[in-house]
């Protein structure tokens, strides 16, 4: 869908998608809002299988009604429900198996040790010893030496020995669905087992929904909806990202008996910590409802009452085992333990929380005359509250029994905390249709929200739109080849409260705990401080937004078109400035200026069919800029900036101008630091204390805007084929412009651990001819990495994050209804989907454009679908 | 049609929630300060560890005293080395995006902030808290303000003063006050403190500062800004309080089993159980890899040839120096720093020759593959030398809680010394404070001068050097260090171009060393006058070899940069010169 980016952090089972609708709209929460059949909630919560309907709200016109809550967009999902005279029962079944889409390369042990060499003899400017660390007679004999004993010289491949090759997941979708005038009933269970990418990772997870619509009269009707969800996520006490760094080839992870090694002593035994670590269980409950009554007390009037209370209710049980470690001649003596696993410790922790959405509304429709006229007018409260404890004991003797009283009772601990939240809204809408020709609608919202002072709480949210379907005019008519068009326009406020703190406005005191003497003994005393700047005034952030849009249909509605063009002015801006920082205070949020975002969207289909041939094809295509407008400051998010003028969340770094090649340019060029080496990278000398540039590099001066770090041109794209009971889908998506980075953890070469980007690229070298040296693509190896020469933000690091994705490929094929009935069945389906199969994309090699926190999986499934 | 309303009328009854919503697990500032336990409350924050670290603070990139890497005050200067790595400072890397920079900075601030909300708050008259007592209160937080500035002045020169609590409006109105200015108002805030802080608490009062505690911490600042009167009077006036003596074994001192001495002026308690201990990774490096630890972080072979020898004179000019049993005839501290080759240590003999493969257990009698030599394993022993001060078994299962010494009696002494000799006021007092410190470590009293080498000199520049080593023996790794080099300007001349040395690879190490019968290292560094040893010939001899070259920028490292965001968005606070 045009305008929607779904992102992944990771394929993890239970890792959830972000939506942004027209991208960035605010700094604080840009999260959509999403509403299950009215209500606000998780779009994790809800089984794919359940889903009637999906339609996204994009402009404040049509959103605004969902007031302040819907500032980024609304997802409207709506869940499907029983249907009279009609009883089926529907049973799927599917397993596949998911592979990581890209996984690092280990670097072998000889390199490793060159490169270590290397590093070292750099930062000793190259005196001395090539082999400061490891012996030449070491490294050319190292392939030997690991045949013959694999315990002294290892050469471990850490990656192929943590991460799985493939995944199996498997689930089972029941669902029953029938009724009468009276009474109809929907139900479905969905029970999904998904395994992990590496060892003690498991997931599985149990959903249920019944939707009941009760029809006594036709003055009266009710529903009754109740939905749950259970989940049971296993995880390591280690999460294994594609961003992180692994032990070095040089350590093996057991000695050839199976026994654990210490590993590497800096990045530590991730596979013994896999193994022995212990494990964190996740366990998970919520369920939600919805009762509802609608009365119609005369034609046309609706008044409907409608009650929602949700529960969530987790654990968490966090058993993190001592894992000891021995040498490779004394087995039977512990040598030590390995780092983060001295001890056995639990953690325990219990959270709930509840939420209430009742809602009021009524609703009028009238027609007369080509004349049709609706109205509503509505009332909503919501409250929730959360409330947390965790209890801990550390240094357990016994390392099999996850309970706390087996704890040691000296170091036992616990916390607690807990917040509530609550808002109140109105709303109203006039609805006007003429003809079906004219349409106009007036909705406007007021909400009260706890997060502000008494003062400062309301927020008022009108909005106007207007259609016009001119391909219902007669003059019209004669445009054969179009069958339908319609023109939009619309303009519309929203409002956003959604920052981080709770009680913004309010100065609060933290609570905590520092140790004293009392006499000859040490003890807890409890302390109190204040850490928050309040803003008493802080209120509601707005945005304004203008819309136009064009729907078309034509060639027999074969062909459809529809483009939109949108501006939005956010006011107020939410926005966590700097401020001098001995104040001795955190940045609170404050209503701290303005941003512009322009954007379009172009969506295009195509369907026919050819005899027993159907297709369709559709397209779609948008963009969107942010730029800041006027902030009373400016917002640092590590190396992106917010500052007027700049878009947002850009780029924020220094200029690089190749590398140094000679100690001569060195000498010449402004440099960071004294430290600076031929093979490092040269900067440009922007400007200095007094507004000239003073030969320094330095990042008050230095630091530039780098261009956008946000997705540019977003695309997507669906063909779909069938042929007689034949169906094949496929969709793809990307991205068609975007400043991605080298992230600092794919550098790891530069910080000991030998990464495959760096090893297998060329990197700047006094091994190296002066040409190659002069096409390098990376900057010498040196032990400053952590420090600010080539670690810094420059654009050296930022590179073309385009990509095309293939992301979905479906086959299907259903049995012809004489081979079903065999079975009793009404249809019968088999199907083949795949996921993730390829990316086109400049990331470096075994990178996936899209992981970041956890491995992109490529998934193949296999199902079964049998309707009763 | 009435009952249908009813059935809606159930639907709105839960539905006005309240909006004048609190927070439900933290307290409102709008009314604190009310009674003794709330007054308690605000000003034990100010005693959190995390203000207090070492001497001035360690240079903590984690804001937890338990999580992540620490890198502590002694990683940057020449008496630490962990193989070929460098810091910030030693790499003359450091700018105002340095991560220590801006923690350290932030944590004061954050410190100070509190302490005048806490002085500006306190009411005259709260009922059961006598009016004394609430002079022992402010005179704690303003010990603390001052203490807190101190190291803001030193560590950065001029910087923002406040002392009440300000808007983001004021604050960006502020500039940086001359560090001239700041010392007076720290030395108003010491004082104060001075005047109504209690000699000592009561055994069932919650221990906060003394008025040593204030006399000490103001002779510091006053000595590390070269004020040298305020130092002389504030350190004598500590020492003429009668109630702090040295503790009679050096090495006991600093052991995790030693509560409390009478030589600590002050410091702040760590606790395991209260999960208030010493970082794993500080904990793991220094300990042998024999015992489990990283044995990768120790002390250098320039601190080790700086320890004198038992005539008082430096290893190149003692007659007692023997290159081949360095360990022998030295200073009784620095075998009570550094782990003497071949003596038992944590259950092992430890030995990191490169032909001693296997080593004894020394409570099972068995001899077992030596982890700590070379010659076993490539990537042990560096430069041979481990950490002993502090250390016991108590380490073993890295955890260990001693105390965070901020400041004991052997620097008030020091500090008076130093003052005084800078002063040119030489007399006996002098020569009495530099014995004191010096006897102590030969376990004998400073009045006995033939039982140690006895300091006699009144020679301002031959007393000056004296000092200089004296500090770096009495103090190594206590985090007081970083600070010398840089108030004597001898920070270039410790690191600027230095190489971090270590012991050869085996095969040449062997070649040239071992098998000539040459071992440890056959030759002696020279030791210039601030005791700062020169292996220069060495190496021209091929006896050692370096890992790494240590710099430091003296045209701008003797002061810290500010943190990068405060220049960028605020046009009042201008960059140090060279940043």
């Amino acid at each position: 869908m045009a305008g929607l980016t779904v992102t992944r952090s990771g394929g993890a089972a239970n890792s959830s998608a972000t939506l942004r609708i027209r991208g960035i709209t605010t700094i604080g929460d840009s999260n959509p809002l999403v509403l299950i059949d009215g209500i606000p909630g998780s779009i994790d919560r809800v089984n794919p299988n359940d889903v009637e309907s999906i339609s996204v709200l994009k402009d404040a016109a049509s959103a605004s009604i969902y007031g302040s809550r819907a500032a980024a967009g609304v997802v409207l999902i709506t869940t499907k429900r029983g249907k009279s005279n009609q009883l089926s029962i529907d049973y799927t079944f599917e397993y596949g198996i998911e592979t990581p889409t890209a996984v690092p390369k280990q670097v072998d042990a000889a390199t490793t040790m060159r490169m270590r060499n290397e590093r070292i003899w750099n930062g000793v400017d190259n005196t001395g010893s090539e082999y400061p660390l490891y012996p030449k007679e070491l490294i050319d004999n190292y392939a030997n030496l690991h045949v013959e004993n694999p315990d002294l010289y290892p050469d471990a491949d850490w990656y192929k020995k943590l991460i799985r090759n493939s995944t199996p997941r498997k689930s089972h979708i029941l669902s029953f669905s029938g009724g009468n005038q009276f009474v109809k009933t929907k139900a479905s269970l969905d029970y999904s087992q998904i395994g992990g990418l590496y060892e003690g990772k498991d997931y599985n997870r149990f959903t249920f929904r019944v939707n009941n619509d009760i029809t006594p009269n036709k003055y009266l009707s009710g529903f009754i909806d109740i939905n749950g969800l259970m989940n049971d996520a296993k995880d390591p006490v280690v999460t294994l990202t594609p961003n992180m760094n692994y032990p070095a080839s040089l350590f093996a992870p057991t000695w050839s008996d199976g026994r654990i090694t210490q590993g590497d002593a800096a990045s530590l035994n991730l596979l013994a910590r896999l193994q022995q670590g212990g494990s964190i269980r996740r366990n998970g409950q919520s369920f939600g409802g919805r009762v509802g009554v609608n009365i119609t007390p005369i034609d046309g009037l609706k008044i409907t009452g409608i009650f929602s209370p949700t529960i969530n209710i987790s654990s968490e049980k966090n058993f993190s085992k001592k894992i000891p470690f021995t040498r490779l001649e004394t087995p039977e003596i512990i040598a030590g333990y390995i780092g983060g696993h001295l001890n056995t410790n639990l953690l325990e922790t219990r959270s709930h929380d509840y939420a209430f959405t009742t809602q009021f509304l009524v609703n009028y429709d009238k027609k007369f005359k080509g004349h049709s006229v609706g109205i509503l007018g509505g009332y909503e409260n919501y409250y929730s509250f959360n409330e947390s404890l965790n209890a801990s004991r550390l240094n357990y003797e016994l390392s099999d029994y996850p309970y706390l009283n087996i704890g040691n009772q000296n170091f036992q601990y616990n916390a607690g905390e807990a917040s509530e939240y609550a808002y109140r809204s109105w709303f109203g809408r006039v609805g006007y249709d003429y003809m079906g020709k004219y349409l106009l609608q007036i909705n406007s919202r007021f909400d009260a929200s706890s997060r502000f002072a008494k003062g400062y709480r309301l927020g008022i949210f009108p909005s106007v739109s207007a259609g016009w379907v001119i391909s219902e005019e007669k003059f019209f008519s004669k445009i054969e080849f179009l069958s339908y068009t319609k023109l939009r326009a619309s303009w519309g406020t929203l409002g956003n409260e959604r920052i981080g703190s709770l009680y913004p406005y309010q100065s609060t005191l933290s609570f905590g705990n520092a140790l004293l003497n009392v006499g000859q003994n040490s003890v807890s005393a409890s302390t109190a401080s204040v850490n928050k700047y309040p803003i008493q005034d802080i209120t509601w952030e707005t945005t304004e937004s203008y819309n136009i849009g064009i729907d078309l249909a034509s060639l027999s509605n074969r062909l459809r078109i529809t483009a939109d063009i949108y501006k939005k002015k956010t006011k107020d801006m939410l926005l966590a400035l700097e401020i001098p920082r001995f104040i001795g205070l955190t940045k609170p949020s404050q209503n701290a200026g303005s941003m512009h975002t322009i954007g379009w969207e172009l969506e295009t289909g195509w369907n026919d069919r050819i005899g027993k041939f159907r297709y369709s094809v559709s397209f779609n295509l948008s963009d969107y800029k942010s730029v800041m407008g006027n902030l009373r400051g400016t917002e640092f998010i590590g190396s992106k900036i917010r500052t007027e003028g700049s878009q947002f969340d850009e780029w924020f770094g220094y200029k690089a101008n190749g590398l140094f090649q000679t100690q001569a340019e060195v000498d010449a060029g402004p440099k960071i630091n004294t430290n600076v080496r031929p093979g490092d990278i040269r900067f440009h000398d922007i400007s200095g204390p007094n507004g000239v540039p003073d030969n320094k590099i330095t990042p008050e001066y230095d630091r530039v805007w780098l261009g956008g770090s946000l997705p540019r041109y977003l695309y997507g794209g669906n063909i779909q084929f069938g042929y007689k009971s034949f169906d094949l889908s496929i969709a793809v998506q990307g991205v068609g412009q975007q400043k991605a980075q080298i992230e600092a953890d794919w550098l790891s070469a530069y910080n000991n651990y030998a990464v495959d980007i760096v090893a297998n690229r060329n990197y700047w070298s006094k091994y190296n001819s002066f040409n190659q040296n002069e096409t390098a693509n990376f900057p010498r190896l040196s032990p400053n990495f952590n420090s600010n020469n080539y670690s810094a933000l420059s654009n050296y690091w930022l590179f073309n994050g385009a990509y095309f994705r293939l992301k979905n490929i479906s086959l299907s094929y259903s049995l012809p209804e004489k081979y079903c009935k065999i079975v009793k069945a009404r249809g019968c389906k088999f199907y083949f989907t795949s996921t993730d199969l390829f990316s086109l994309d400049k990331f470096p090699k075994n990178r996936d454009p899209e992981a970041s926190s956890f491995f992109i999986t490529n998934s193949y499934l296999l199902g079964l679908s049998i309707n009763f | 049609m009435k009952n249908k309303l009813l059935i809606l009328a159930i639907f709105l009854l839960p539905s006005c929630s309240e909006l004048n919503l609190r927070p439900l697990s933290e307290g409102s500032s709008e009314n604190w300060l009310n009674n003794q336990a709330e007054v308690e409350m605000s000003l034990n924050k100010l005693f959190d560890i995390n203000y207090w670290y070492s001497s001035l603070l360690p240079i903590s990139t984690s804001r937890t005293t338990n999580a992540g890497e620490l890198q502590y005050w002694d990683r940057s200067t020449d008496d630490w080395n962990q193989r070929e790595s460098t810091t910030e400072i030693t790499s003359s890397t450091i700018n105002g995006q340095t991560a220590f920079v801006n923690i350290l900075w932030d944590l004061s601030y954050e410190c100070i902030a509190s302490a005048n909300r806490l002085i500006n708050g306190l009411k005259t008259n709260i009922d059961g808290v006598s009016s004394q007592k609430l002079l022992i209160y402010d005179a704690n937080a303003r010990f603390v303000r001052a203490s807190q500035y101190a190291k803001l002045i030193f560590l950065w020169g001029d910087v923002p003063y406040y002392d009440t609590t300000i808007s983001i409006e004021q604050a960006f109105g502020l500039k940086r006050e001359s560090k001239d200015v700041i010392l007076k108002k720290i030395y108003a805030d010491y004082d104060y403190a001075i005047e109504y802080l209690p000699n000592m608490y009561a055994n069932n009062e919650k221990t906060y500062a003394t008025k040593g505690a204030a006399l000490a911490l103001k002779a510091r600042i006053a000595v590390y800004m070269g004020d040298y009167p305020v130092a002389i009077s504030a350190a004598k006036k500590c020492m003429e309080l009668g109630i702090y003596q040295l503790e009679p074994t050096y090495g006991q001192l600093f052991l995790s089993s030693t509560r409390s001495s009478k030589e600590v002026v002050f410091s702040n308690p760590r606790l395991v159980s209260q999960d208030i201990k010493m970082p794993k990774t500080r904990v793991a490096e220094p300990l042998p890899r024999l015992v489990g630890g990283f044995g990768n972080g120790g002390p250098s072979l320039d601190l080790f040839y700086s320890y004198l020898c038992t005539d008082g004179l430096p290893v190149d000019k003692s007659p007692l120096f023997n290159p081949m049993e360095p360990f022998k005839n030295r200073d009784p501290r620095c075998t009570a720093s550094i782990v003497e080759f071949g003596t038992p240590w944590l259950g092992y003999i430890y030995q990191p020759h490169p032909d001693s493969l296997n080593t004894l257990n020394t409570q099972t009698g068995v001899y077992v593959k030596n982890q700590d030599s070379r010659g076993y394993l490539q990537w042990a022993a560096f430069n041979g030398l481990v950490w002993k001060k502090g250390i016991d078994e108590d380490w073993l299962d890295l955890q260990t809680d001693p105390l965070n010494i901020v400041i004991r009696y052997a620097d008030v002494l020091m500090i008076y010394a130093e003052a005084k000799i800078e002063q040119n006021d030489i007399d006996q007092s002098v020569l009495d404070a530099l014995n004191m410190v010096r006897s102590r470590a030969y376990k004998v009293n400073y009045t006995e001068s033939t039982a140690y080498p006895a300091i006699t000199s009144r020679n301002q520049a031959e007393l000056r050097k004296v000092l200089r080593i004296e500090r770096r023996m009495e103090f190594a790794f206590e985090g007081l260090r970083y600070a010398d080099l840089i108030r004597w300007r001898i920070a270039a001349a410790a690191l600027d171009k230095k190489p971090i040395y270590a012991m050869l690879d085996v095969p040449d190490l062997r070649e040239r060393i071992v098998n000539k019968g040459l071992w440890f290292i056959p030759q002696t560094p020279t030791i210039d006058e601030n005791g700062i040893p020169d292996f220069s010939n060495l190496y021209r001899d091929g006896y050692i070899r370096y890992l790494a070259i240590r710099s430091f920028d003296s045209t701008r490292q003797y002061l810290w940069p500010l943190p990068t965001t405060e220049v960028n968005i605020n046009n009042n606070i201008k960059q140090n010169p060279g940043y």
